[in-house]
């Protein structure tokens, strides 16, 4: 290793876009955690940083039926096609060490609860609040639309509850998720999640940890051969 | 090419970025239907 690498070694960015009511976000944000946890010791150094994504603008704000009587309705697909897609996603969390509750999930639009990242993310918390989020919509029934349901989570991170309240009911950072779905939309990227590794290379998909695990190293590796 | 050399590619992908083949069978969600292959919920 060049003497001077340990100074200018960074962390390796890891950008995903992804939404909240998104199944297979949840599974390959599992997956790339076993991918980084995989490495050991050899892990390099990762600074993530989720962007928003909003899978389906035309939701209601507030549906009050099933996931699977909206999909069934607005896609046209037999209620039984839609709850087996629905039991094999359940499979595969689980498999993932998630618990999936279809039938507690109160189908919404996502763009609120995209706000509440943004505004972790300046408390250092976007990480933590995106998986807050996360179990919140598909472990717990959570509400990721509504004002009063996203501040309890942002007390449960330690985020005062009159700042969030501001900052959502103000729209404070509704101009930084449009600029996150308009940037996915410059970058081509047409499904969720989206991972961009050291700004280089893309992962589409809820990738297998093993996946996430190579293009680390690769990366790692890349950056020792050009600090060399 | 090494062993642990990603394999990619960039042809026909319409994002800057060098796209890691990985599982083509990873799920995605695109729009309010999550892409789940036929062959994987029979």
């Amino acid at each position: 290793m060049h003497p001077f690498a340990y100074f200018v070694t960074s962390p390796i960015k890891i950008d995903i876009w992804s939404d909240i009511a998104c199944p297979w976000c949840y599974i390959g944000k599992r997956h790339l955690e076993g991918g980084i946890a995989a490495l050991g010791a050899d892990a390099p150094d990762v600074e993530i940083e989720y962007h928003s994504y909003e899978l389906s603008p035309d939701t209601p704000l507030d549906f009050e039926g099933s996931t699977v009587e909206y999909l069934s309705k607005a896609k046209g697909m037999p209620v039984e096609r839609v709850e087996q897609m629905m039991q094999h996603v359940t499979n595969v969390a689980a498999n993932a060490g998630l618990e999936y509750h279809f039938d507690k999930v109160a189908h919404t639009k996502t763009l609120k609860g995209h706000e509440l990242l943004h505004l972790a993310k300046a408390h250092g918390k976007q990480g933590e609040m995106k998986e807050r989020l996360l179990r919140a919509y598909f472990t717990e029934g959570g509400r990721v639309n509504r004002i009063d349901e996203l501040i309890g989570w942002a007390v449960e991170l330690g985020i005062d509850a009159d700042e969030a309240r501001e900052a959502l009911e103000s729209g404070r950072y509704a101009a930084d998720v449009q600029a996150d779905i308009a940037q996915a939309r410059a970058y081509g990227i047409q499904g969720v999640p989206f991972f961009v590794i050291d700004g280089k290379y893309g992962i589409s998909g809820a990738q297998p940890a093993e996946v996430f695990s190579q293009v680390l190293t690769q990366v790692a590796e890349e950056r020792d051969g050009a600090a060399a | 090419m090494s062993e642990r050399t990603v394999e990619s590619t960039d042809a026909a992908t319409p994002t800057p970025f060098t796209m890691v083949t990985g599982d083509p069978a990873a799920m995605v969600c695109d729009g309010d239907v999550c892409d789940i292959p036929t062959a994987a919920v029979e």
